[in-house]
């Protein structure tokens, strides 16, 4: 079994009038259990669809008792630039939105029978993005 | 304008057969440009007392749609410690209130919401604690 830890931290010296620091680590686990999570998927991908067009990142395995995690990020440079992340194929629920150089790590909830989850680019242009799923087999 | 950084690292020494060990910064800014965020709901801490969604009371409310211009950016945390009380995130906006997370004890999120739908939270146990923030542009 093995141990892998996810660890943010939030930091701001002047969102609020004193110091903002919070630090918070994960152990990442199988669902209801201590036993670590067991298997990884790297992906590193440029965008090649329309903009506001969905692309599929990962499909669902529809293990809606199992465990999972997600880390995504945007890895363009320009700021205006964003993916629009959904779950579902023809009724897509959208769970987020990652601006340039944004990430977000969430716990990928498969409750429904079809909860691929997809990548909406804002423009056209070339935009490379990263996902990290950590799963339970 | 305020300097606010989210910073991930993720870590293993046997997931892979050589060490991961994954190091993600974030800088928030207003959407689509270079201005940092300036307002937060602050840090809150709340017991959900509400095992299903949509029921009269009990479920807590983390984010009121469109209370922050997009983009806003939300951590949170189930406080539990028992293995199994899960907490479930749902849309409490769009019709049918879709689950969007589940969270296991101890696990957290962090999610860049594009603003515009209220999030809400029930629990398989009552109470389960949830502790959460969430960072951007007042409206």
């Amino acid at each position: 079994m093995a141990t892998t830890t996810a660890t943010i931290t939030l930091t701001s010296s002047d969102l609020t009038a004193d110091a903002l620091s919070l630090s918070k680590t994960m152990t990442m686990t199988k669902a209801g259990g201590a036993e670590g999570l067991d298997r990884v998927k790297y992906i590193k991908e440029i965008n090649a669809s329309t903009a506001g067009t969905n692309v599929e990142v990962l499909a669902s395995d529809n293990s809606q008792t199992k465990a999972s995690k997600v880390y995504i990020a945007n890895l363009s440079t320009t700021d205006s630039e964003y993916f629009n992340v959904h779950i579902g194929t023809s009724s897509t629920q959208e769970i987020g939105r990652l601006y340039a150089g944004d990430w977000m790590l969430v716990p990928w909830t498969q409750s429904d029978a079809n909860a691929d989850i997809l990548l909406a680019p804002s423009v056209a242009t070339a935009m490379a993005y990263e996902v990290i799923l950590f799963r339970e087999v | 304008m305020a300097t606010t950084n989210a910073t991930l690292i993720l870590t293993s020494k046997d997931l892979l057969s050589d060490e991961l060990s994954l190091s993600a910064t974030a800088t928030l800014t207003e959407a689509g440009t270079s201005t940092g965020i300036s307002h937060t709901s602050g840090l809150a801490r709340k017991k959900i007392t509400s095992t299903a969604k949509g029921t009269a009371s009990g479920q807590v409310t983390l984010y009121t749609a469109d209370d922050f211009a997009a983009i806003a950016y939300m951590y949170v945390k189930n406080a539990a410690t028992t293995a199994g009380h899960f907490i479930f995130i749902y849309d409490d906006t769009t019709s049918g209130d879709p689950i969007e997370f589940k969270l296991d004890a101890g696990d957290w999120g962090f999610i860049p919401l594009h603003g515009d739908k209220t999030l809400s939270a029930y629990a398989t146990n009552n109470p389960t604690t949830i502790e959460w923030i969430v960072m951007g542009k007042d409206q």
